[in-house]
């Protein structure tokens, strides 16, 4: 079924033997890990490559480095300040990793690891605990000032309950943003992909009209292309802006 | 690195920075998409009711376990302050986004109960 939009999303093994089986489940090797094996090696791979010759004056992959690296590091500096690039090496890491997933998803005919909630969820889970393990490091008990506003004290009975909900939907809103950027752009690639297959396939003036959505692929590829780049940048942004939080509670910098 | 550089370092330092910003690298927040702002919105606000009333349910749950049937007290109270951190996510996140906009790069906009 060529025409299914949500089939490119299919999480298949891919050998049929499953690899072990840890607490009686079985554990396969999907489409799902080759791709994950996939943008953690090229992700090293690329940077590696790219710094290895160390040039004065660097060549273009040596300033996409470069650039990739002053991108994050100056998006720390002004969400989190100084003391917030100790947490450079772990933002760089998230912000790669989504990166080259959503640009490896936009290969046709490859697999979009960040379409999985699952995935998604496990990288925002990520990103809480440690912004609540550095909260109470930092602060200690006191980083529970962070769910008490500056209110009346009966205002406190109602603010206190809404800011703990509001942490608490961070990594909801977190994974699902992303899933869902990369879930509606690829399903609305593959439904205006079907569109041609079926005008194409209609013969006569039908054929030749299946040129419109044709364009339009190209079009929402380019746009894809963008929010493939702006997810990974809201992803490590908001991860930033969490960290400050739990460095520096209330007071910003 | 050196704590006290040369003057004509630190100079020199500047004339690169301001030779630097000519040709800046985009460093700022790039420009959101419309879906990208709309997802922004309705993710927050989703979510926020989803775990409020989850919240509820659980605390709902939890003193049943006790035998206090409080069933859908809770549900109900937790549901409506879901939604109000949801209006409230969605306002800070409106907030980040006019700042990125006006040029301030991504900075963190204020809390607004301060004041």
């Amino acid at each position: 079924m060529a025409l299914n939009p949500m089939e490119q999303f299919e999480v298949k093994p891919l050998i049929e033997q499953p690899l072990l089986h840890i607490a009686g489940h079985p554990i396969f090797f999907t489409n799902q890990a080759l791709l994950m094996i996939i943008v953690t090696v090229a992700s090293a791979l690329f940077l590696t490559f790219a710094m290895s010759r160390r040039a004065l004056v660097p060549s273009r992959t040596q300033s996409m480095a470069e650039m990739s690296y002053e991108f994050v590091a100056g998006m720390l500096n002004s969400a989190a300040g100084e003391d917030g690039l100790k947490f450079f090496p772990f933002v760089f890491t998230i912000f790669m990793f989504v990166l080259f997933s959503n640009f490896f998803g936009m290969i046709p005919g490859s697999f979009t690891v960040t379409s999985q909630i699952a995935v998604t969820f496990a990288l925002a889970s990520l990103v809480i605990l440690t912004v609540i393990v550095v909260g109470f490091a930092k602060h200690g008990i006191g980083f529970l000032r962070l769910f008490v506003p500056h209110a009346p004290l009966p205002l406190l009975f109602l603010l206190v309950p809404i800011e703990l909900i509001s942490f608490l939907t961070r990594p909801i809103s977190l994974s699902v943003r992303l899933f869902a950027n990369m879930l509606a752009g690829h399903t609305m690639l593959a439904v205006f992909g079907g569109f041609v297959v079926l005008l194409g396939g209609a013969g006569g003036i039908l054929s030749v009209l299946s040129l419109a959505p044709m364009a339009l692929i190209v079009a929402i590829m380019l746009l894809e292309l963008l929010v493939a780049f702006l997810q990974a940048y809201v992803f490590a942004i908001l991860t930033c802006i969490y960290l400050n939080e739990a460095l520096h509670l209330h007071d910003h910098h | 690195m050196p704590a006290q550089d040369p003057q004509s370092l630190r100079d020199l330092g500047k004339r690169l920075d301001e030779a630097q910003a000519k040709h800046a690298v985009r460093k700022t927040a790039p420009p959101q998409t419309s879906m990208g702002i709309a997802f922004r919105f309705a993710t927050e606000l989703v979510a926020a009711l989803v775990v409020g009333g989850a919240f509820g349910w659980g605390v709902d749950w939890l003193l049943g376990y006790f035998g206090i049937h409080t069933r859908p007290v809770f549900l109900i109270v937790f549901f409506l302050l879901g939604a109000a951190a949801g209006i409230r996510g969605v306002m800070r996140a409106a907030q980040e986004i006019n700042a990125g906009m006006a040029g301030q790069g991504p900075s963190v906009a204020d809390d607004d109960e301060e004041g």
